[in-house]
Parts: structure tokens; sequence; C-alpha cells
């Protein structure tokens, strides 16, 4: 099996995971959550062997094109969820996170996105790549986790329910703020350092980076210091992930900068 | 401003600043910056002299970003430090003592009355304490012995390691902003040239463009010498993402390109009417060949273009510095006098016939080509000091470690008031977390089971 064959495997795995959720969610089976997140690690080990085999391959971590950052953000978003759900049990956002994911990966698979993995340009030769990319979309999967229950905690009616989304939304918060904050920002720093020979140039990507991380940081300030919850909590962490998606995404598409690889 | 104290230890000055500096960054990714006042009135039109004198088109350095910034360090430093006080006497000088009533009124609490002698009570209770790794500290008050276990004390000082943190990343800012010193040095094989403000000087050795077999980039390498009063100390390799460092100085692989003037350009003559002739020159710009050993005609190399194309003025200029259309303008002469000239094209070697230089209509039988145009190729490496940068690197690990403790090493307070009466122990337990407040219930819950057990 190669690489592609993987990562197609993993792909209906995911579908399948995702439709074990969809009817989780409508007949509230627990043994259907149960398929949905078995099918889910299922998908990410075949995720997981695709990754490697690409990482083989192409001699070089797999994330410098947008197919392969999408892939690997997809990957991480469904690490990010299974981490979560064992520890807080958060099966009802399967179908969400499933389906996020499932955007991603066919995104990753439409012809739009070249496949081929091309040789390194020498900005990228260096094994900053990996510690900055892996650790920033790691936090950022996290952030995508907070994201969709804080859109849960906005839909819930009832209040136990509701007091649940707003700790787990805090908690993804808690893992992926220092996350990003060591990829995005300090390694970030580290590799412009060495290659570009500063360690800041107010590129569009950095900058949107420290959006991002300011618009967290006032998730956390305003939530420990002068204990906001619930609403106002959930609003921050949603624009806070819109910024990361456009951190990642729209500087690419909309701004010029720096960052033109991935 | 009634109290300026005040002003800048609140919550909402730091709430504002953050929304403030948010949306100045935003602004500043959409306007593009440092640009010429040309592109922004194309851009903009009327609009572009009001941008320049809002300073939006060089915001990150304008005076009010930096102002915004300032605010946020004053912020920082005023909240950091109003709070340090107590914050180290909650963590070095802690009230052992405790009102009973004051631990139930908390969250995760317990009363457990035992059989037993105070003094055996209070015993266990360390014990069990200890075990989880708790630090406890006993006063006695009249009848009562209070406890007061703690653990991860470090935890309460997190927040303060971030900010400290983000204040030298701030100074780091401020140093780098006024004394990098920044300068790109152009080097061909074998130049030598000094670094800025230094006393060193650096030869650059040799230099390379490595390819993949798809033709694009692998590598560029040039091959560096530190010379100290012109003897060599160090030599390296400098590709991208491997710098030299000196002295405090990086020496960064930044750009190249293509020095036509030390290039040798082969130019090969025939003629019209004698197919059997043929001669073959390898010259440079501004070099001279004779045609014929005996002869007193010779051709000069005068110039050479690597993008050739016809300015407005009708004159030859380069559109690019790219080899897309190379052409040389070649004379020639016998004794003082020019008796020819014409521009040959690498790429369109047809043309080449020259005129002759009394009568521009007559074509010479003499034709030249421009057979290769092979480049010698410069290095650009950027020299830098940057004296700002090791307090970022200091301010990053203490951001970490900061945050570290903040959001994984939760302090966790247990206190418990213990009464003897008629050989019986009464025990109140009472427990604080700021953070993790669920997994502290659970060991709370334990630790009070564990206690409630003994014997």
């Amino acid at each position: 099996m190669n690489e592609s064959t993987f990562f197609l495997v993993a792909f209906i795995l995911y579908i399948l995971s995702a439709l074990f959720y969809l009817t989780f969610f409508f007949s509230k089976k627990p043994g259907r959550a149960k398929m949905g997140s078995a099918l889910a690690i299922a998908g990410l080990v075949s995720h997981t062997f695709a990754l490697i085999l690409r990482t083989m391959e192409s001699g070089h971590a797999p994330f410098t094109n947008m197919y392969e950052s999408l892939s690997f953000l997809s990957w991480a978003s469904v690490l990010a969820f299974v981490i979560i759900d064992k520890k807080f049990g958060i099966s009802k956002i399967g179908p969400y996170l499933m389906l996020i994911v499932i955007g991603l990966v066919a995104l990753a698979s439409s012809p739009l996105m070249p496949k081929e993995a091309t040789p390194l340009v020498p900005a990228l030769q260096s094994y900053w790549l990996w510690l900055h990319v892996s650790v920033t979309l790691l936090g950022e999967a996290f952030f995508a986790v907070a994201f969709i229950t804080s859109i849960m905690y906005l839909a819930a009616k009832e209040p136990e329910k509701k007091e649940k989304w707003d700790s787990v939304s805090y908690r993804s918060v808690a893992v992926g703020f220092p996350l990003f904050t060591l990829g995005g920002l300090v390694f970030g720093m580290v590799w412009a350092y060495k290659a570009w020979g500063s360690y800041w140039t107010w590129d569009p990507k950095e900058v949107w980076s420290l959006i991002t991380w300011i618009v967290f940081a006032l998730y956390l300030h305003t939530r420990i210091v002068m204990g906001w919850k619930g609403k106002r909590s959930a609003i921050i962490a949603i624009i806070g992930f819109l910024a990361a998606l456009f951190t990642y995404f729209g500087v690419n598409y909309l701004l010029t900068g720096l960052h033109s690889y991935a | 401003m009634k109290n300026p104290i005040k002003f800048f230890t609140s919550i909402r000055l730091a709430i504002a600043l953050f929304i403030l500096l948010a949306i100045a960054s935003v602004l500043g990714t959409l306007i593009p910056q440092g640009r010429t006042l040309e592109e922004y009135s194309a851009r903009y039109g009327g609009l572009a002299g009001k941008l320049i004198f809002l300073q939006l088109t060089g915001l990150y350095h304008s005076f009010w970003y930096l102002t915004l910034l300032g605010f946020f360090a004053l912020n920082i430093i005023v909240c950091t430090l109003t709070r340090l006080s107590g914050k180290y006497r909650r963590a070095f000088k802690p009230h052992v003592t405790s009102d009973p009533k004051s631990l139930l009124v908390l969250k995760a609490k317990d009363r457990i009355k035992k059989n037993a002698p105070l003094a055996d009570v209070a015993a266990e209770m360390k014990k069990i304490l200890s075990a989880a790794h708790y630090k406890t500290k006993e006063a006695a008050e009249g009848q009562r012995l209070c406890l007061l276990a703690r653990k991860k004390i470090w935890g309460l000082f997190g927040s303060d390691v971030v900010h400290v943190g983000l204040l030298i990343i701030l100074a780091g800012g401020i140093i780098s902003g006024l004394g990098t010193i920044r300068e790109h040095i152009a080097l061909n094989e074998g130049d030598i040239r000094p670094v800025p403000k230094a006393t060193f000087e650096v030869r650059l050795d040799k230099f390379a463009t490595e390819y993949y077999p798809d033709g694009n980039v692998k590598a560029w390498k040039s091959t560096l010498t530190v010379l100290e009063l012109k003897k060599p100390v160090l030599t390296k390799v400098v590709e991208v993402n491997r710098p030299l460092t000196y002295k405090g100085y990086s020496f960064y692989q930044t750009d190249y390109g293509d020095n036509w003037d030390s290039s040798v350009f082969e130019v090969w003559a025939k003629k019209t009417s004698d197919a059997a002739y043929f001669k073959k020159f390898k010259l440079k710009v501004g070099e001279r060949a004779f045609l014929e050993d005996k002869d007193k005609t010779s051709i000069a190399f005068q110039k050479f273009i690597p993008d050739f194309v016809l300015g407005e003025t009708n004159e030859p200029e380069t559109r690019s510095l790219q080899p897309n259309n190379p052409a040389a303008l070649i004379e020639g002469f016998r004794g003082g006098e020019k008796i020819f000239s014409g521009w040959i094209f690498a790429n369109y070697p047809d043309f080449a016939k020259m005129h002759a230089a009394k009568d521009k209509t007559a074509e010479t039988d003499l034709t030249f080509e421009l057979k290769s145009f092979e480049a010698s190729q410069y290095s650009v490496i950027e020299a830098a000091k940057d004296p700002g940068a090791s307090l970022i690197w200091i301010g990053c690990v203490l951001i970490m470690l900061g945050l570290g403790l903040a959001f994984y090493w939760p302090t966790w307070e247990i206190k418990a008031v213990l009464e003897e009466s008629q050989g019986k122990t009464d025990t109140i337990l009472g427990g604080l977390a700021v953070k993790s407040r669920e997994n502290f219930a659970a060991e709370f819950e334990k630790i009070a089971a564990a206690l409630r057990r003994s014997k």
C-alpha cells in the first residue's frame, strides 16, 4: 500500500465515523458514538501511515505545500478531538468535527491542490520546519475543538450542558494556547532569525499569528481575571479560531508576504 | 485620570489595549506597508496622502502604534507589581491558622470525626498529605491545631513569569530596533569586504548554486572566511538556514546575482563570402582581439545586455537581470578608426551582420554570433548584529515556562482545623484551587476518604 491508499482509507474511515456520529446524534444510542470514535481512531492510524510514507518518500516534513499542510491539519484535528474526547467525553461534537475534517481532507484531495512532493526550496530546508509547523497546527487543532464546543455552548439549552461545553472549550484553549505560542510565535521567531536574519519582520503571517494570540490572550484575561464565562467567552473563542483560520488560509491567498510556501 | 496607578492597574485598560492592538495590527496587514507614494496614489488615489499622514503606511513603527505598545508595557508592569506583593505573602508568609467557618463555605470541604486523640489524627493527616506531595505547616491556636498544606506553589507565579517574559521581549524589540546593524554585502569569488562597524573582514572563497534534477534550486552555498588583520580565522559554508556567526555578527545567504562584467563570452566570426572562414574569440566586456595575426583589424566586445530591449528613446536597455535576450555590441577597428559596429543576439543568430561606420546602410562581409553567455555569479550576504535577539530568546523561555506554570502546575491548598474534646477529634477540611478545580476536587475527596479510613 502506498501513501495515497492509506490517505483514501483514512478518508473513508472518517466518512464512516461521521455517519455513525450522525446516527448517534439522532438516535442517542451510546454504541453509535463508540463506533464513531473507534472509526475516527482507525482513520487516524491510517492517516498516520500516510503521513509517515509521504515523509519517507519525499524525504522532508509532510507540510510543505497546501495539500500536505491540509492533510496534516485534518490529522491534528482528529488527534485533538480524540484526546479531548477521551478526557472529557465530547462525542456529541463528533459529527461536526468529523464533517470539518472530511471537508479539509476533500479540499486536500481536490484537483486544485498539487499533490506531487516537490523538492524543498532552500528556505524550508531546516528541522525548524518540523517544529514550527507541526506544533502550530496542533495548537490550531485544539482551537478548532474550542471553536466547535463554543458553538455547541451557544446552541445548547440546558444549563448543565452549557456548563460542560464552556468548560471543555476552556480546556481546549488551555492546551491550544501554549502550543500555539510555542510553535507559531517562539519557534517561528527562532526559525525566522536563522533563515531570514531577523526574528520579526511584520510579515502578514507573523502579524496574523500575533492577532490570533492577542484574541486568545483576551479570552484568558477576561475569563481568569474578570470571571467572564459562557456566552462572551464562547464568542471570543470563535473569533480566535477564525483569526487562526485566516492566519492559516487567508494570508496565503489574500495577502502577500514572506510565507509564500504554504 | 485621577490616579495613574489605578488607571494602569485596571484590567479594563488591558482589555482595551488588546482590542486596539488587534485592530491596528489587522489594519497594517490590509494596507501594504512601506511602499512608495506612487504606489499608494495608484492604489488609493486621493486617500494616499491621508494614509501617509496618519502613519498607516508604516504602521508598526508609527508613533501611535508604539504608544499603544508603551501603554501595554506600563499596564503589564503596574499590574504585575501590584499583585506580586500579595502573591509573595500568600506563597511564602501565609496565614496558617484559619477559621473553621471560613472553610465550610469553600466548594471542597469535609468534616471528619474520629475516636482518637488530636495528636494521632494530626500525625495521620500529615502522613496522608505528604504522601500526596503536599508541604504542610501547622500552628496551634488555643485548643485547636490548624494545618496548611500546599503543593505546586510556583504555579501562583505563572502569569507573572509570562508577563516578565513579555516585557523582556518588548525591551529586546526596542534594543533591536535601535541597535541592529544590518548590511547587504555583495561579493564575487575572491572579494574581501569589511564588515560594518567591526574590526574584521569577510572573504568569499567560493559561490555555487546547486540544482535538483528537475532544475529547481537546491542550495546556494557561499564559502565564507572571516579575516582578522588579514589572517583567516574561520571558514564556513553559508547556506539559507545555515548562517555563520562570529563575534555577535551573523552572516546570512540572502541573494545572488549574475555578474556580467567578469564573465567570459564566446563570439564566433564568419564571412558571407568565404564559407571556410571561421574564428572563435573568448572575450570579457571591454576587451579587444585582432581578427588575423598579421591584420591590423581588431574587434572589441563593447557592451553586454542580458535582456535586450529598445527603450523609449530607442536606446538599448535591459528589461531585467535575467539573460532572457542576451545581446552584445561588437565594434571593429582598423588603426584607431572604427570601421563597423552592430548588435548581435544569442537567441537570434541571423542578426549577425555589422554596419559600416562610414556608410550606415552598407553591411560588412564579416558576421558575428554570440555563442555563450554564462555569467559568473556573485553572492549577497547579509551581515547583521542584533543586540536585542538574546533578550528575545530569554523572554520566549520565560513565556513558555510561565504558561507551563500557569496551566499545568496548579497551586492547590488544603486547610484543616482539628479540635479535640473528650478524646475525640473533630476535623474540618477545606480546599482551594485556582485552576484545575475538577482534578482538585477528586484529589480532595481521596485525601478526605483516606483520613476517614485511617484508624
